[in-house]
């Protein structure tokens, strides 16, 4: 670390944050330090518009070091005449996709980036048009334009694979089944997948610049509906963040709670899953047990919390809701459903055409996983041991005995197995949750936020790790607010996954990793 | 068999039970189209092709969940088709982001005459939470003409069965009140 400190202009150490400064032109040499010397993770990488400070730009990238719990931030200002940094995605490859998205949100442009198409912005959208600068206008023409999508004016360029017998199938974005909207281009040669080329953001809503409009306490409602089944974590990740930059500490059954109702959303997300991928191959009775189970699941979750998917509990500096005081219900669910899982899992085992399917299809190297930064089930898939319940332990993680699970494999059967093992192993946490008692109520009333604060946040979803990072302006509203969600590290890695496999098999290879489009898209 | 039955009987085995207010809330439907459309002829019997308009993806799980055990919405003669050309409904969740407008509105002019469009969920009604963001259009209403609401965040898959139903007895009797 002293090389890195060597150059540091500044540095700041908050909670577990450590903000360190560096010099433009250090930061390729400090990124491949971090990346290479210390096996560092890339966890995101993000532009602000921070003019009305001190008149630049600035670029974090948050890196976290295995059995370190701290998170390292380094950062460095741009201006909006030399608004150029060197690109880093040569040397970490996790890096291309932020790099491109702070192009497209903020102009700030990656010098060196091997590809320089737009990853946001589809055809219609104004060039030299950047949202998230605060300057930032658009015309109603210019919005009506971008509708209609016909117009060009930032062509893409698909990836051509040429040669004989090599042929192109393009797929949505409006898709046969009831799922979210994305596009992609296969070329094949006969039935095998030869290349894939996703192109993602159909479901751009502009949500961080959406954020800095409604305010810090609005934007729980927003943080609950960037993915649906994730909502629960990702109010969890939000109001934490908002908490840290507070300096509240949120009492010990508000962390119970939060605890409790993120296992459950774990445990309906991997159920479901599980129940799906029997649909990609065909298993229907294998499809509706695992939806049946689901089903069960969600009714408790309306039960508890009078919404299906978790949403409206969380508050800034709490929750409102004592769901502890329903133990016997959860316990009555519960045991009902654990039982019915333990069927479906002796069904979906026990069927040889089934577990033939998943086995060896999708397979995801670990060091493809790692160069990408994959994180949740994936991830653990691939032998990679990452969950921020257990590096960064948060909420009441620290106290409860739970194992990490981790394959090595990475194929379609190693992620249903990750998740089987997952889904037992939050019912026994919550089962150990409902057993003690907690002290405190169940909200504290936060205090103000102090103007140019900032603070991390951070969860453990069902999909992966999750992260907010959040700064104030000087009257406490918010600046710049970043989500990183799992699916935006884990996208890039599908086509990894299914090169090689037959088109019949990319449904449940996509399936297999479940990635929110809402979520990634912003 | 019988053995089965009468095993079940006396454990008296339970199934997963129907939401208990399943059969309230009148509120969640609002029919806005013309009483002219109304007539137009469709009988108990619709497909309905699903368009994810750029949500959050609750409202598409909730209408997945029509499907399963539970709610089991084909025993009602209604039914999701992956073709818009085999549509009668097009159902849009999502407040409309711009970069699938394009999408939606050419799947609604690959629907045959005639066809009702119901926008499912607050997004799809008039933006929801995402309301005056500059990369949505704020419901489906200012993208194609919308016939019927169904208020929610997200709606139930009880509430979305039973505004359907109300829809297709609509449809059938002609009798609706027409708001
Ligand atoms: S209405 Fe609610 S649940 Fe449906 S897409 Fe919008 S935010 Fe998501």
């Amino acid at each position: 670390m002293d090389k890195i400190l060597a150059k540091a202009k500044r540095t700041k150490e908050y909670l577990n944050e450590y903000y360190i400064e560096i010099k433009k032109n250090d930061f390729k040499e400090v990124c491949s330090y971090l990346s290479h010397d210390k096996n560092a993770i890339l966890r995101m990488m993000f532009g602000t518009d921070e003019r009305e400070i001190d008149g630049t730009f600035k670029i974090y990238s948050v890196f976290t070091i295995y059995g370190n719990e701290r998170f390292f931030i380094i950062y460095f200002s741009l201006t909006e005449e030399d608004n150029a940094f060197p690109s880093i995605t040569h040397d970490i490859p996790a890096a291309h996709w932020y790099e491109r998205e702070i192009k497209d949100m903020l102009g700030l442009i990656p010098d060196g980036h091997p590809d320089t198409r737009s990853l946001v912005f589809h055809d219609a959208f104004p060039k030299d048009s950047y949202p998230l600068r605060k300057d930032w206008n658009i015309s109603d023409a210019d919005l009506e334009e971008w509708g209609k999508g016909i117009a060009k004016k930032r062509p893409y360029n698909f990836m051509e694979v040429k040669g004989e017998g090599i042929y192109e199938i393009p797929v949505g974005p409006v898709h046969a089944g009831i799922i979210e909207p994305g596009h992609f281009r296969f070329s094949a040669v006969g039935e095998t997948i030869f290349f894939l080329e996703s192109r993602l953001f159909y479901t751009h809503k502009g949500t961080e610049k959406h954020f800095e409009k409604l305010g810090f306490t609005e934007g729980v409602k927003l943080a609950e509906r960037i993915s649906g089944t994730s909502s629960y974590s990702y109010s969890c990740a939000y109001c934490m963040a908002v908490e840290r930059m507070t300096g509240a500490e949120i009492t010990e059954k508000a962390k119970a709670v939060r605890t409790l109702l993120i296992e459950l959303e774990r445990l309906y997300n991997h159920i479901g899953d599980i129940g799906n991928m029997c649909a990609g191959t065909g298993l229907q009775v294998g499809y509706a047990k695992g939806a049946a189970i689901k089903e069960s699941l969600m009714q408790l979750n309306e039960r508890l919390t009078g919404s299906r998917y978790l949403r409206g509990v969380n508050i800034i500096g709490g929750v409102n809701k004592d769901i502890l005081l329903c133990k016997d219900d959860i316990f009555s669910t519960l045991s009902m459903a654990i039982k019915k899982y333990k069927e479906l899992m002796k069904l979906l085992l026990g069927t040889v055409s089934h577990v033939e399917r998943l086995e060896n299809t999708g397979r995801l190297s670990k060091e493809i996983a790692q160069k990408l930064g994959v994180t949740g089930v994936a991830a653990r898939a691939s032998g990679i041991e990452d969950d921020l319940r257990k590096t960064h332990p948060h909420l009441l993680y620290e106290r409860l005995a739970f194992e990490e699970h981790v394959m090595s494999k990475g194929d379609v059967l190693a992620r249903m197995m990750i998740r089987a093992e997952e889904a037992e192993c939050s019912i026994s946490i919550i089962s150990s949750l409902l057993e003690n008692k907690y002290k405190g109520d169940p909200a504290v009333q936060p205090n103000n936020i102090p103007g140019y604060s900032s603070a991390l946040g951070f969860a453990e979803t069902p999909h992966g790790s999750l992260f907010f990072w959040i700064k104030a302006d000087k009257n406490g509203r918010p600046l710049r607010v970043k989500f990183r969600s799992p699916s935006f590290c884990n996208w890039p890695a599908v086509p990894f996954a299914v090169h090689g496999n037959i088109v019949p098999d990319f449904p449940l290879c996509n399936k297999s990793f479940n990635l929110s489009y809402s979520g990634c898209d912003m | 068999m019988i053995k089965e039955i009468l095993k079940n009987l006396l454990t008296k085995k339970s199934a997963i039970p129907f939401p208990e207010d399943f059969k309230g809330n009148n509120e969640m439907l609002e029919i806005i189209s013309s009483k002219k459309k109304i007539e137009t002829g469709f009988k108990r019997s619709i497909k309905i092709r699903q368009v994810d308009s750029g949500s959050c993806n609750a409202c598409e799980w909730e209408c997945t969940a029509l499907s399963n055990p539970i709610y089991d919405i084909q025993r009602f003669g209604i039914d999701f088709t992956a073709s818009p050309r085999h549509a009668d409904i097009l159902l849009v969740t999502g407040p409309v982001s711009r970069q699938m407008e394009l999408a939606l509105r050419k799947t609604y002019l690959a629907m045959p005459e005639p066809k009702l469009v119901v926008a499912c969920g607050d997004c799809a009604i008039d933006g929801g939470i995402y309301k005056g963001s500059y990369a949505v259009t704020n419901g489906a209403a200012n993208v194609i003409p919308v016939d019927c609401c169904i208020k929610g965040c997200p709606p139930s898959p009880s509430d979305i069965i039973q505004a359907l139903k109300k829809l297709l007895d609509a449809l059938a009797d002609n009798k609706a009140q027409i708001k």
